[in-house]
């Protein structure tokens, strides 16, 4: 019991150690900026007044460590600091993204882990059969490509030759659960790379433990084939799996920006590259903090949960 | 028999974009003057793009860019990783490997093209500068992968009887931990080769290390999105050749690793699929 537990105390320890390296990360960004920072941020318009705007805004005459300091103490309470462009704060900025942004999360994780499950079972039970072919064919291809790409073509099939659903989100506000039709494609796009690599994966786990002696034993006990399967070998499979379910937020981040860009979309996505594109730092810092303690909070439970189901298997720590 | 099947499939998939990629600069010819935007015929068999320009030769020139870049981001990340890991999977010294790979647990928290996008909201990188960022990206998988692999090589008694016979230091690590590696390596190169194309297709079609009118097949997609109900051939060629470059790459890379089909890379297979 000990093992575990000081398995869970490293496990924790890791989280925090990322968590502080995510804040320090994106602070130094601003820092890394060379010559005088607020010269850098002006960009196109170095007017000395807006020079003496970003400087304000930013503090940048105070030490680097006060800032530091100002900005983390900030970060605790909720406090994100002030956009460059707008002057608005950025956790409006955030608030105000967020819906969008969770609804197509939400409704892919919802969808990813039925059809993600169904299909790599569906293989094991057939392993080496057509049918098995060819979802692990289909699964291998899809895996690698990119959303982007993928997603335009759906766009120019489904949205602009066949006219069944609507090419992008404009005009349709940010209610977007109320135009069910609107989301479709994008939750589809962003579920395409996930599916695959969750469905190979409970595959090739229940693969493992179909051939494992303590099924082959169950069936000679007759227990019946649905219980062997899902009783007794699904769960064989699911410490992999939940740890791939954790890693899809990284892929589902990713896929979130392009989606969202992609099909106009107002959510987190479409704030974080029109700061990018403006070099707002503060907003980007901002949301690269969520992001990133969201990863490493949900890396953190997913290898809690696999410990949880195979103790020996090492997971990362 | 499948085996070489699948690998002949790969190696067609792969193939088209591939050879447009590294021959099509070679054959463009002259740009031309530019003609209206979005525009279909007139001599331009795919069209014309967003300013005018031929869509048949931005194709011809847009694919070296991203499998340059793919390429050189690979080959960066291996000449950072493959120090670390070896040293720090042959090094005795508890600490000095403590040293070198917890730094990289910690970076393996942030989201890859987070990364990338936060550089890019304060530099303004280039071509060279994506390939960096994706490679630093990629370094701490990776360093973890060789070290994996070089602990493993380096308990063989192979190692033990060397280090009795007295070989220099540098024998066992290249000479023999080195090689016995290779094979993983290779494998793992192949997977890395595939989510660097992805990466770096995304981060260019998202306008990072870019000109926004650059013949890219990323950029060509995104920037051609505009006119995709007038000509959709602008948009709708390069990201089918990008479709094509990515699930080439990954299936001919695993037809060769199940064609090779030994323990390393078996275990390899599944630990791929866990990779962010």
């Amino acid at each position: 019991m000990s093992g575990l537990r000081s398995f869970v105390a490293r496990r924790l320890l890791l989280g925090a150690l990322q968590t502080v390296a995510v804040v320090l990360l994106v602070f130094a960004l601003t820092e890394a900026l060379p010559g005088d920072a607020a010269v850098a941020l002006a960009g196109d318009q170095p007017d000395p007044a807006r020079i003496e705007a970003i400087r304000e805004a930013m503090d940048l005459d105070r030490p680097a460590h006060e800032r530091l300091a100002d900005w983390a103490a900030g970060l605790l309470h909720g406090d994100f600091g002030t956009s460059l462009a707008s002057g608005r704060p950025v956790g409006r900025y955030i608030s105000d993204g967020l819906g969008p942004t969770l609804l197509l999360a939400a409704l892919t994780v919802v969808l990813l882990v039925p059809i993600g499950f169904g299909l790599g079972v569906l293989a094991a039970r057939h392993a080496g059969r057509l049918i098995d072919r060819l979802v692990s064919s289909v699964t291998l291809a899809v895996y690698a490509i990119p959303e982007f790409a993928l997603g335009v073509l759906l766009v120019t099939v489904l949205a602009l030759q066949l006219g069944w659903l609507p090419p992008t989100a404009v005009g349709y506000g940010t209610d977007l659960l109320a135009h069910p039709a609107v989301l479709v494609l994008p939750v589809l796009v962003l579920l395409s790379r996930p599916v695959c690599s969750l469905a190979r994966l409970v595959r090739a786990g229940m693969v493992d433990a179909l051939a494992a002696p303590y099924t082959v034993h169950a069936r000679r006990y007759g227990v019946a084939g649905i219980r062997v399967r899902y009783a007794h070998a699904l769960p064989g499979a699911l410490a992999p799996a939940a740890q791939q379910l954790a890693r899809t937020i990284d892929w589902l981040l990713c896929g979130v920006i392009v989606v969202e860009a992609l099909y106009v979309i107002p959510g987190l996505g479409t704030v974080l590259l029109n700061a990018v594109a403006e070099r707002d730092v503060p907003v980007v810092q901002g949301l690269a903090v969520v992001f990133g303690v969201l990863t490493v909070v949900l890396n953190l439970g997913a290898d809690l949960v696999a410990h949880r189901f195979a103790p020996r298997a090492g997971v990362a720590a | 028999m499948r085996f070489t099947g699948r690998f002949a499939l790969g190696v067609a998939v792969i193939g088209v974009p591939l050879v447009l990629a590294l021959l099509g600069p070679l054959f463009a010819g002259d740009p031309g003057p530019r003609a209206t935007s979005f525009t279909l015929g007139d001599g331009h068999w795919l069209g014309t793009d967003f300013v005018g320009r031929d869509v048949w030769q931005q194709v011809l020139h847009g694919g070296r860019p991203v499998v340059v870049t793919a390429l050189a981001a690979t080959a960066l990340a291996y000449a950072v990783a493959l120090p670390l890991g070896l040293l720090s999977a042959l090094t005795h010294r508890r600490w000095l490997e403590e040293l070198l790979m917890r730094p990289l647990d910690v970076l393996l928290a942030v989201p890859s093209l987070l990364l990338i996008l936060l550089v890019a909201s304060v530099f303004e990188p280039g071509a060279v500068g994506l390939a960096l960022l994706v490679a630093a990206v990629n370094i701490p998988d990776a360093a973890r992968i060789v070290r994996a692999a070089a602990a493993e090589a380096a308990a063989r008694p192979a190692v033990e009887a060397l280090r009795m016979q007295g070989e220099t230091w540098w024998r066992m690590a290249v000479g023999y931990v080195g090689r016995a590696t290779l094979r993983t390596l290779a494998a793992d190169a192949g997977v890395r080769l595939t989510g660097v194309l992805y990466l770096v297709a995304t981060a260019a079609f998202l306008g990072v290390g870019v000109a926004p009118d650059a013949a890219d097949w990323a950029v060509m997609v995104d920037r051609n999105r505009i006119g995709l109900a007038v000509q959709p051939w602008a948009v709708v060629v390069p990201a089918l050749l990008i479709i094509a470059l990515t699930t080439g790459s990954n299936l001919l890379f695993d037809a060769a690793l199940d064609q090779r089909g030994t323990a390393a890379s078996s275990h390899r297979s599944t630990d791929k699929e866990r990779r962010p």
